[in-house]
């Protein structure tokens, strides 16, 4: 290798390139205030309480263009759907990898699936859902759409749980085992309690993933206009009416989409920094 | 000295595999049908679905596919045709001329014709220009993040940073349709297209501000591209913001694990600041490499901003500065509404190649980062 030399030019070279590495961040940031600012500052000039509390409205019609309280509903419909079902397997699936992992040949491979599962194309993943329950029932609905966001639920909440739980001291689990415990109960009444403000963490933050994901949804709930409730039917969604609207061309409809960015942001930054925070205060109560 | 300074960059990165002991071990199962069974069976199951799920996907995807896969074979690949309709043509006969019979031409019917040609083309063009642009930045802001910033900075900074990766596509995607191409083609693409009419059209600059299509009846047209701010390029850019954050967060991390001493040693044998940088950035080359195939990855896979800003056009054209077409564009644009089996089986396929070149990025990404920077990427 090239022995480093100390002379005037590669210390000129050296301030040159420490100075590229500062300007880098600073464009970094800068495109960060450029997009949050844009996103945020034109989102609340569009928001208003009918985005809220009103349904779309057709156009020509009195009080067009309407708010977004159906999308809302069903983003909180299918958020609800797919954690039914994404949480659980993804839990366990944690919990199996942390503790069960030992002599497993399973464990390996699933650790690395998750992880391999985790940067799927979430597109493809709405296909998945087309072909497997929009298909054979013959209709656009909401159980596909909560199925594609649950599949991508699952390897993140995997993932996370199996962090957390590793993070518990192996003393807790002795100390059970001394005692007497089973392992089952040495899991469930020890070292889940222990771990449970990162592990609902680790939750929100699927959450917080799912509920900005549209791809998924564009050929499995399709979207409606109506506040529905029953998934059987075309469901709505807070993101995919943005995209309808967004590349409508009517300015009014292209502000509830606006809106929507807005309120999508905030929620997704709650759920990434308030429970952080939450999740931090927890744990240090408990601990 | 002679010899190597470093040892292999696996050695460091493949270290914390061995700091996961298993907890499990320590703990003695109960009885036979009790909780330990059922809870022991319960996450063997759940972990044996997490493996199905992606059997399911690549099984359900080739099943979808193989109609495409039957009626074109590997032409589907090359083809750059998308013609999801079927054609009616004048029948012409060996001489080129239109033939007539009882006093009207004969037409005959080209059948639908698919090929992902033009939609990898615009995936691996778009994907690499964010490439580009988001790498420098990326290693730079990873360096700052790690050696430059102060205390007090580091943690706002890598959390805004981390935030930025948090934003769903579809904000991008407003971010990119109504601020940055309007942006690109009222400055850079109206200043770039004065500069080309004031040089007086040079020859050797059509291809990147005119295009050329070939219309059905065999007749070339060529024009002047739009310049709407909606092409390869802008898809490009906003690619490039969305995979920042996740480069630069894997690479901090690959930057920060450098050992101290590797650091100290270069640093003792008279290193300037950058000479010390560049042997991290050498030491951590696996890593390094590993993120940015994750960013390729992303940036291959994602839909809806790339949809809402490229231009949604599915033909190879030079110019960066042409609509064009992304594996993942064309699948939301098309998916919902492909009404016969033969259109949508295409696009299956066209599924299955986006796949199959994600799983392949991934897999080759975690194995050179190994544990580091699959938390950061699981969290986003």
């Amino acid at each position: 290798m090239d022995y480093p030399v100390y002379n005037i030019f590669s210390r000129n070279y050296s301030r040159v390139m420490f100075g590229l590495c500062v300007l880098f961040t600073g464009i970094i940031l800068a495109l960060l205030v450029l997009v949050t600012g844009y996103l945020i500052s034109i989102g609340a000039h569009s928001l208003s309480i009918d985005f809220f509390t009103r349904l779309p409205i057709p156009q020509g019609m009195e009080g067009y263009p309407g708010g977004m309280k159906n999308a809302l509903v069903g983003t909180v419909v299918l958020i609800a759907l797919a954690s039914s079902v994404g949480i659980p397997i993804g839990m366990l699936t944690g919990i199996y990898l942390s503790e069960y992992s030992a002599n497993s040949f399973l464990a390996g491979p699933t650790r690395f699936i998750c992880d391999v599962l985790t940067g799927v194309p979430s597109i493809v993943v709405g296909i998945l859902g087309y072909e497997l329950v929009v298909r054979p029932i013959g209709h656009f609905n909401g159980y596909a759409g909560g199925l594609a966001l649950a599949f991508i639920m699952v390897p993140i909440v995997a993932r996370t749980t199996e962090e957390m739980l590793r993070l518990v001291p192996n003393s807790y689990r002795e100390a059970s085992i001394a005692l007497g415990a089973t392992k089952a109960r040495t899991i469930l009444k020890v070292v889940l309690p222990a771990a449970t403000g990162s592990v609902i963490t680790g939750i929100m933050l699927a959450i917080a993933r799912v509920a900005g994901e549209t791809a998924p949804l564009l050929f499995t709930t399709l979207g409606s206009r109506l506040l529905v409730y029953n998934p059987d039917d075309p469901f709505p969604s807070l993101t995919q009416q943005i995209y309808d609207y967004a590349t409508k061309p009517d300015p009014a409809q292209q502000k509830l989409a606006w809106s929507g960015i807005l309120v999508l942001i905030s929620l997704i930054f709650v759920l990434n920094v308030g429970i952080r925070y939450f999740a931090r205060s927890i744990q240090s109560m408990t601990a | 000295m002679s010899g190597p300074l470093v040892g292999p960059a696996s050695e460091y990165v493949s270290a914390s595999r061995s700091e996961m002991t298993d907890r499990g071990s320590l703990i003695r199962s109960g009885g036979r049908f009790g909780a330990d069974t059922i809870l022991s069976l319960l996450t063997a199951g759940a972990a044996f679905i997490v493996m199905l799920m992606l059997a399911a996907l690549v099984a359900v995807l080739a099943h979808a596919s193989l109609p495409a896969i039957h009626e074109f074979g590997w032409s589907f690949l090359v083809s750059s045709e998308w013609r999801p309709n079927a054609l009616e043509v004048p029948k012409t006969d060996a001489n080129g001329n239109v033939i007539i019979e009882d006093g009207e031409t004969v037409t005959q019917t080209i059948p639908p014709s698919f090929g992902a040609l033009p939609v990898i083309y615009g995936t691996a063009i778009s994907s690499g220009l964010a490439i580009i642009f988001a790498v420098p930045l990326s290693f730079g802001a990873a360096l700052f993040l790690v050696r430059i910033a102060p205390k007090v900075m580091k943690g706002p900074v890598s959390f805004l940073i981390e935030f930025l990766a948090a934003i769903p596509s579809i904000a991008y995607g407003m971010w990119g349709l109504f601020i940055l191409a309007p942006f690109l083609q009222r400055h850079l693409e109206s200043w770039l297209g004065h500069v080309y009419a004031a040089a007086g059209r040079p020859r050797v600059l059509h291809w990147l501000f005119q295009e050329t299509s070939l219309l059905p009846t065999g007749e070339k047209l060529v024009r002047d591209l739009p310049l709407s701010g909606r092409d390869m390029f802008s898809g490009g850019l906003v690619l490039a913001v969305m995979i920042i954050p996740i480069i630069t967060a894997i690479a901090r991390d690959v930057l920060k694990s450098v050992p101290r001493a590797q650091i100290e040693g270069t640093i003792a044998l008279g290193a300037t600041w950058w000479q010390t940088s560049k042997e991290m950035l050498r030491y951590s080359r696996a890593g390094l490499f590993g993120a940015v195939m994750l960013g390729l990855a992303r940036a291959a896979g994602e839909t809806m901003a790339v949809t809402m800003v490229i231009g949604n056009n599915n033909q190879i054209r030079a110019s960066l500065f042409a609509p064009a077409q992304t594996m993942s564009s064309l699948l939301a644009n098309e998916f919902a509404e492909a009404s016969t089996d033969i259109h949508r089986a295409s696009l299956s396929e066209v599924a299955l190649i986006l796949l199959v070149m994600s799983l392949l990025f991934n897999i080759v990404a975690r194995y050179l980062v190994v544990g580091k920077g699959s938390r950061t990427a699981a969290a986003h």
